[in-house]
């Protein structure tokens, strides 16, 4: 037992006294804050206006397209289209999306350029020759006939490419002529927008005792823990193939087989490492705990909350369960091959199928999310290797019968028993051949010899 | 019970697959006294040691530890010095070693105290908190060697433990074996180098091919190889070496002459003709035979 404790604590040593574990540790959930900082950060910085000149014969559109672009319409309709992506928008998002678009509505600086009858080709050659002077950025042509369908709005412009400024010009451009094709037609904007205001659509899930439930945050949710799941077991089973590899390479191997039995030693690797990804997956959890906490004691996010799904203690008793099933399953798979291989960079190669693996689980996830109660959501949420991903997602999206869960912790186990049991043969052999990289064949020797 | 053998291993045999790589081997190995196990590469000597140590078990035989079959108790009154030997690349000094301790069931406190007292010995105390990349390899290797006395053993294997060593070193280290030795532990080291051999073994088992060539006390083996061997320097008289009865070759060195006595010849008959002949003879002396000299003559056979 002492040995046992002396394995485990020597493998957790090694990987959280590691600078990579401090920086891996708060990196993530620092990358995840950079991605909800960064956007805002870019979107406020300011470009260079737009000098667009306007060619309108008419007279009527171009008002109602300078009109459309000043900086509180921008920043209205940016306000609109966001609540419309995201179901739910904080005052600080607001407040960006506001600045923002604020900032941009001075990116359009007009122009009128007055036709005084001259030929089109005439006043294109004039505007082209301010564009190559740098004077102008572009130029609009505003067709006479511009009521009718197959008009044609000349827009010429060296910034094409901004699709930002391009968008969002085109947009006022659209809302000018419709609006004055609507004044055209003696229809009054108000309406318009009351006769073609999309209809309150009210969507909640339901479960099976009938209670509501917001399917967008079990979405999202699911789609986290899966994603974490996954991470997780892929960096620290080649965290265990490596320490594998290194005993070997060093030749450690020999001294310790001396010392201690090998299938204590691979258990001891094997329950070392996944502590320390449990503490790593333990301050990822906690911080996202603070983070929640923190909002929550914000009053403008506080309405964020009710939409998170609700987690019971028991579905966090079943996620560590299934993750520790998982971890052991890829621990003892990546254990074997580096057992095998003579170099980490020769490990790197093999890994492919145990990653292949995951990755399935976690495709098979969004599976499980669409519909946790299909057949196949079922199958995948008990087959070994994929369970220890799909089920945590099934059980958050929906718990399932007490008795499915428990036939999945069944067939999982018992995998890990053959895994482990396997692993270890391979490891007392393999961990003291050197030299070169076994083959299929003689690995298969090794399990069969005693 | 002080001359019962604290290592005995009866008819011991090894295969992997078609290839036999010990092949029903005994020997035993006696406390206080330092045990030469030779052979060429690829003997089996790695493979018996593997199976003395418990990483391997025979397919047939016994391997008895202070009168106890192989177990995992066992193994720690065994320290091993393995021929690839090796360190964690980037841990401290003091963690390997504390680390290696506890496998062999050493507590903290007592592996800490032990760790300052093998590194002040070796002169590497300010070496302690360094990590394994920053020593040299004769460092490391006196590293490897406090990892395997660490726990106390009774029983001490070394697998080629001088190679890479400087001979100050090499000095050094034969010094603490010697403790060892006194403190009637048991020392079996495995070697190429024969000179290290006749000096340090009291008992000398040399294997070939998986089989056991010839055993036994230094002395012994040297004896029942017997004396044949005369070196000579004389002047006049060198007809008598013509004598076919007797000599078989000379060979003339540089100052001397290497007599090679026919088998059951005696020394002393040469030695009375050479008088009788009217040489003047400055040295006669019988040559032992080396064991480097019976190591090829094995060997090759």
């Amino acid at each position: 037992m002492r040995k046992f404790l002396a394995v485990v604590k020597h493998e957790y040593k090694k990987i959280v006294l590691k600078w990579a574990f401090l920086i891996g540790t708060l990196l993530l959930p620092l990358i995840a804050s950079l991605f909800a900082v960064v956007p805002a950060i870019i979107f406020s910085l300011k470009g260079e206006p737009t000098r667009i000149a306007i060619v309108d014969a008419s007279g009527k559109i171009a008002p109602r397209i300078e009109r459309n672009l000043t900086a509180e319409k921008i920043a209205a309709k940016a306000e609109k289209s966001a609540r419309d992506s995201m179901s739910n928008i904080s005052l600080t998002q607001q407040d960006q999306i506001k600045r923002g678009s604020e900032q941009m509505g001075s990116f359009f600086v007009f122009s009128n350029f007055d036709p005084a009858g001259r030929s089109l080709d005439d006043i294109r050659g004039d505007l082209m020759g301010k564009i190559s002077q740098g004077v102008l950025d572009g130029y609009l042509i505003v067709p006479e006939n511009y009521g009718s369908p197959d008009a044609i709005f000349e827009f010429r412009s060296r910034k094409a490419g901004d699709f930002v400024s391009g968008g969002s010009f085109r947009d006022a451009v659209n809302d000018a002529v419709r609006s004055q094709r609507l004044a055209d037609a003696n229809i009054s904007e108000k309406t318009l927008r009351e006769l073609s205001q999309n209809v309150n659509f009210d969507e909640k899930g339901l479960d099976e005792k009938g209670a509501e439930r917001d399917s967008d945050g079990v979405m999202a949710a699911s789609f986290v823990i899966g994603l974490m799941i996954y991470i997780t077991l892929a960096i620290y089973g080649q965290a265990i193939m490596a320490a594998v590899v290194e005993e070997k390479e060093t030749r450690i191997a020999e001294i310790l087989f001396s010392s201690a039995r090998p299938f204590t030693l691979m258990l001891g690797k094997l329950v070392g490492v996944g502590l320390a990804g449990l503490t790593q997956l333990g301050i990822w959890i906690g911080s996202v705990l603070v983070i929640l906490a923190v909002i929550a004691s914000q009053t403008g996010m506080a309405e964020l909350l009710p939409k998170m799904p609700v987690i019971t203690p028991l579905m966090v008793v079943f996620f560590f369960v299934f993750f520790i099933l998982g971890y052991f399953i890829y621990a003892s798979i990546f254990a074997l091959i580096g057992s095998i291989v003579t170099t980490v960079q020769e490990g790197g190669q093999f890994a492919f199928p145990p990653i292949m693996l995951m990755l399935i689980g976690f495709y098979f996830s969004f599976v499980v999310i669409r519909d946790p109660n299909s057949s196949l959501s079922f199958w995948v949420s008990i087959a070994p290797f994929l369970a220890p991903i799909t089920m945590p997602v099934r059980i958050l999206a929906e718990m399932p019968p007490f008795w499915q869960i428990a036939l999945s912790v069944l067939v999982n186990g018992a995998a890990i028993a053959g895994l482990v049991w396997l692993a270890a043969r391979v490891y007392r052999t393999g961990m003291l051949m050197y030299g070169k990289r076994a083959t299929i064949p003689e690995v298969w020797k090794w399990i069969r010899a005693s | 019970m002080i001359d019962s053998p604290s290592l005995r291993v009866e008819h011991v045999s090894k295969r992997f697959g078609e290839f036999t790589a010990v092949d029903d081997l005994s020997f035993e190995v006696r406390p206080g006294r330092v045990f030469g196990f030779l052979g060429p590469n690829g003997a089996g000597k790695t493979t018996t040691i593997r199976m003395i140590v418990g990483i391997t078990a025979p397919d047939s035989g016994t391997v008895e530890l202070f009168g106890q079959h192989m177990s995992a108790e066992m193994q720690d009154r065994i320290g091993y010095l393995p021929e690839e030997r090796g360190l964690y690349k980037k841990m401290k000094i003091v963690d390997q070693l504390r680390y290696f301790a506890a496998l062999k069931n050493v507590s903290g406190a007592e592996a800490d105290k032990r760790i300052d007292f093998w590194l002040d010995r070796m002169k590497l105390s300010e070496w302690k908190s360094k990590k394994t990349t920053d020593l040299s390899k004769g460092m490391q290797q006196k590293i490897q060697f406090i990892s395997t006395v660490l726990h106390d053993p009774d029983l001490l294997i070394l697998d080629e433990p001088f190679s890479g060593l400087d001979p100050v070193n090499v000095e050094f280290m034969i010094e603490v074996l010697a403790e060892f030795k006194t403190k009637e532990k048991t020392i079996m080291f495995s070697t190429h180098q024969m000179e290290t051999a006749e000096r340090l073994c009291n008992d000398i088992l040399l294997i070939n091919k998986s089989k056991k060539v010839i055993g036994g006390s230094l002395r012994e083996v040297k004896e029942s190889y017997g004396t044949n061997l005369i070196a000579l320097r004389m002047t006049g008289g060198e007809s008598v070496l013509d004598d076919k009865s007797i000599v078989t070759k000379a060979i003339v060195h540089a100052d001397e002459i290497e007599v090679h006595l026919t088998d059951g010849a005696d020394p002393q008959l040469l030695l009375r003709r050479l008088v009788e002949s009217g040489s003047t003879i400055s040295k006669f002396e019988e040559i032992e035979p080396s064991l480097n000299d019976i190591f090829i003559e094995k060997v090759s056979a």
